[in-house]
């Protein structure tokens, strides 16, 4: 087990540049996610450090071992397919013995480490199985199974859950995780799928037109995201539009719409900059009748356009005084229902925005 | 610095095994293919000593009547058959894909037959039933029914669309079956009638896999030599006169031979062309999530389409039951009588057994050379993409556009004299029919391949098994069924090769249809009858046995 350092990676597939120079450090032992939208990179990335696709430029090393100019038979790694890649010539058992015996591992040892392999994805006893007589989710614990029984240096999974039911995938991202923490092997997880990356990470690399877009912990991205490209992808937010009125010295004044609200000023904004606000619906709170804010809250008048109740939320779409749409999600509450309509306070903590240049339209 | 694509010099490991497995290819293919070729187009534009560049051969060809009327001839039989062709195996696969018709699954089987039937063993059936002295032209007669004459035009062309018709009718069964439901519903909610409907949706999308199916019928029309050879009498067609300007008894003109090959390769190699270009690649692949239901007719055009569906496939089977029923006839001489006898067989074996060895052998070298070379060529095509394995694909096809007449007189020529002198020998049999099978294996094995995830290949490299292992340890066998009965297919039509045969055999290397064909020339038409009845019988035979895996996997070449 090692830890990964990828130095400006470079990959182009025609005249499209899929992977611009990356630059990276996973640590060993490392739950490490590529997270971004279809055509980012992030499994181009992947099949780098595979060694399915041959760099153009940078250097790719396992601890202190380059493995770039290795073919990727000889790296070492495990990997997990997206549709799984399980042999259907194959048994359960022949599938997880396939990489021991490609290393020759003695026969008695084959043996007993698919037993273990299979003991440790809860598939005792299926070894003889045939794969057509397997669900999709044991299919995934096979392919698990195979990638780890080699003991490799590292795991990389590329979007191993995509196949598989909602609530499924929900339950395997939990054991994968588990299974990580157990065995404590660097893991390059790959995937589309912001929630998923969040939950199982503890570190995301948000990829964007072969770049990384921001690099941290699953907080990080989420709370603080650092464009607005990852704000969007991060999971449903607004972005608000603000002017800076006027600026003194660590804060200014910035109006939103009829609204002026002081916040902290990045340093390189001025007066007259337009900015992007980016703040997520479930950090926004509808004021009581009467209520104040409290300290470092921001309010804004709006009305109620429309209500969606989906169980344990409620999402309110609302109306800014200048016409502009937010979004608002809280906690059911049966005690203060809100209606299409209503004439309501909208608060949030300046804590929880996020400012940016606005974006060209 | 970036690589520039097709000239990396430095491999990238991954990509090792198929630049060697092209390299290989190309090798095969430039010394077997191209240089052979290349040989053929010389001779054409060289004068006889090849000192210098001219067009006096070409001038001198062109100028004679007799053989600008054997290309001309060549092209109306091809656009006639075509034609023909197209008109039977329409309706016939709107019949088989849409409507239900009694023994659907056998009709299948049946029609697909003419495909490794012997084309040319169907035009000798033809002569022996309806030719000048045909058993049934000389009933006719005894009753005083005028007939008429089956040589030439109106005889080719009706054992071509009784022999070809499963290059239309194939795709465009797939084709129809591949169309999605919900257009054809799309367009009768928008108000259209089912009859509209199918003329203006369904037709239009299987349009190119028919008008594909059509070009490769023109193409085998042009290019067979058997056909012709036993029906054209005095018509002059383009591959034949080749064949003779070359071999022929009285004086050979190799450099004319040249000039009507070249004219068929390029006529053969356009077509080719069309059809891969502008064809087979804008067919619409609608991924047939729900298949249309059958088509309801009313009981007496059910009737009708049955009739006329079971009618055709088992009017293009005729001739062949026709050769094995009378190869059990006495014959003395060219004379047929009605007596049951084994003597066609008993002389065919008394003075054909070396023959017969003969094709099993040939077939058999060829078709593992075949597989062996094209399996992994149809990989790398499936696999990789770059500007070489577009070449390769061009390359590893052009053969199908080759006549095999013109094939075997470049293969004399390239290697008659010089460094590598094969004339004579087995070897260069086998190379002929080797190279006029790669097409097929090709197409056979990327087909199979293109079903296959490729990440299961790369699972099993990266759990530590080199690419080359990979391939034959795990690809090998996930192919294995579609490997077999591409093989058998080739096997089962090398057997019956004549065209590039009878330009390459040497005394002690006659295969059986060289048997045939002598015979046809001389006297010995029963000989001629149990050969084409033993070339029936090692056709049907495996393809018998190997049925299921067959079925599983037809059609990979159209």
């Amino acid at each position: 087990m090692s830890s990964i350092a990828i130095e400006g990676a470079r990959r182009s597939f025609a005249s499209v540049l899929a992977v611009r120079d990356v630059t990276l450090k996973i640590e060993d032992g490392e739950f490490f996610t590529l997270l971004g939208p279809s055509g980012c990179g992030k499994t181009t990335l992947l099949r780098l450090i595979a060694g399915f696709a041959e760099l153009e430029a940078g250097r790719i090393s396992f601890g202190d071992t380059r493995i770039d100019t290795l073919p990727p038979h000889r790296r070492n790694i495990g990997m997990v397919f997206q549709n799984y890649a399980i042999f259907p010539n194959l048994t359960v058992a022949g599938n997880i013995a396939y990489g021991l015996k490609a290393r020759n591992v003695p026969r008695a040892d084959v043996s007993r480490r698919v037993e273990e392999a299979l003991a440790l994805v809860r598939l005792t006893g299926l070894g003889e199985r045939w794969p057509h007589q397997l669900s999709g989710g044991q299919l995934q614990r096979v392919a698990i199974a195979r990638a780890l029984v080699i003991r490799p240096e590292v795991l990389l999974l590329d979007e191993p859950l995509s196949n598989l039911d909602a609530r499924l995938r929900v339950d395997m991202r939990g054991e994968i995780r588990q299974l990580q923490q157990r065995l404590g092997i660097t893991t390059v997880y790959v995937t589309h799928d912001q929630e998923e990356a969040l939950a199982v990470s503890q570190r995301i690399a948000v990829m964007e037109a072969g770049r990384i877009e921001q690099l941290g912990s699953p907080e990080d991205v989420y709370r603080r995201p650092a464009s607005l490209f990852v704000a969007r992808f991060m999971g449903t937010t607004n972005v608000l539009v603000g002017v800076v009125a006027a600026r003194q010295g660590a804060h200014m004044d910035v109006r939103i719409g009829t609204t002026t609200v002081s916040l902290q000023a990045p340093h390189d904004m001025r007066g007259g900059d337009r900015l992007n606000l980016c703040v997520r619906p479930e950090a926004l709170r509808i004021l009581g009748i009467g209520e104040g804010t409290k300290d470092g809250e921001i309010a804004l008048a709006a009305t109620i356009a429309s209500c969606e109740f989906i169980g344990p939320l409620i999402r309110l779409d609302l109306t800014l005084s200048d016409g502009s749409p937010l979004k608002l999600a809280m906690l059911d509450r049966p005690l203060h229902p809100a209606a299409a309509g209503d004439r309501v306070s909208v608060a949030f903590g300046v804590d929880r925005v996020s400012i940016f240049p606005q974006a060209a339209p | 610095m970036r690589p520039l694509p097709g000239l990396n010099l430095q491999v990238a490991p991954l990509a090792r095994l198929p630049v060697a497995i092209g390299a290989i290819a190309f090798l095969f293919l430039g010394v077997f293919l191209v240089y052979p070729l290349w040989c053929v187009l010389s001779a054409s534009v060289l004068t006889a000593d090849g000192s210098a560049l001219t067009l006096q051969n070409y001038a001198k060809v062109l100028s004679r009547t007799y053989y600008r009327a054997s290309i001309l001839n060549s092209l109306t039989i091809g656009a006639l058959a075509s034609l023909s062709t197209t008109l039977i195996a329409l309706p016939l696969a709107i019949g088989i894909a849409r409507l239900e018709i009694r023994g659907k699954l056998v009709l299948i089987g049946l029609a697909a037959l003419p495909l490794i039937l012997p084309s040319f063993v169907g035009a000798y059936a033809l002569l022996l039933l309806f030719g000048r002295s045909g058993v049934i032209t000389q009933a006719l007669n005894a009753w005083g029914i005028p007939f008429g004459s089956i040589y030439g035009t109106p005889g080719i062309v009706f054992v071509y669309t009784m022999t070809l018709y499963p290059y239309v009718l194939l795709p465009t069964v797939a084709a129809l079956k591949a169309v999605d439901r919900s257009v054809e519903e799309a367009a009768e909610s928008l108000g259209s009638t089912p009859a509209r409907t199918f003329r203006t949706v369904t037709l239009p999308l299987v349009a190119p896999s028919v008008l594909s199916g059509t070009l490769l019928v023109l193409i085998e029309t042009l290019e067979n030599f058997g056909v012709p050879a036993v029906l054209a009498e005095d018509k002059t067609i383009l591959a034949v006169e080749a064949y003779k300007l070359f071999i022929g008894e009285t004086a050979t003109n190799p450099a004319a031979a040249a000039v009507l090959g070249s004219l068929l390769i390029a006529l053969t190699a356009l077509i080719l062309l069309i059809q891969r270009r502008y064809i087979a690649g804008r067919r619409f692949a609608t991924g047939a999530r729900r298949v249309p239901p059958p088509i309801k007719l009313t009981a007496p055009w059910h009737i009708l389409a049955t009739l006329y569906c079971w009618g055709v496939v088992l009017l293009a089977l005729v001739p062949f039951f026709a050769i094995l029923t009378l190869s059990f006839l006495e014959f003395r001489g060219p004379v047929l009588h009605r007596a049951f006898s084994l003597g066609n067989y008993a002389e065919l074996f008394s003075t054909a057994r070396g023959p017969l060895a003969n094709t099993l052998i040939l077939a058999s070298l060829a078709a593992g050379l075949a597989g062996l070379i094209g399996i992994p060529v149809g990989w790398v095509l499936a696999r990789t993409r770059s500007s070489l394995t577009s070449v390769l694909d061009v390359v590893s096809t052009l053969p199908f556009a080759i006549a095999g007449t013109v094939l075997a007189i470049g293969l004399v020529i390239a290697f008659n004299s010089g460094g590598l002198v094969l004339t004579g020998g087995w070897l260069i049999i086998v190379i002929a029919y080797t190279v006029r099978k790669l097409p097929f294996t090709v197409r056979a094995s990327s087909a199979i391949v293109h079903q296959l995830d490729p990440a299961l290949e790369e699972a099993s490299v990266s759990l530590g098994v080199p690419p080359l292992v990979t391939f034959l340890r795990l690809t090998v066998p996930l192919m294995l069924g579609g490997i077999v009965s591409g093989l058998v297919l080739t096997w089962v039509t090398l057997a019956s090769e004549l065209s590039s045969t009878v330009v390459l055999y040497s005394g002690p290397w006659r295969t059986l249809t060289v048997v045939m064909f002598q015979a046809l020339e001389g006297t010995g038409a029963g000989v001629a009858v149990a050969a084409a009845s033993l070339l029936i019988g090692i056709a049907l035979i495996p393809v018998l046995i190997a049925y299921r895996l067959l079925r599983a996997n037809e059609l990979s070449m159209l």
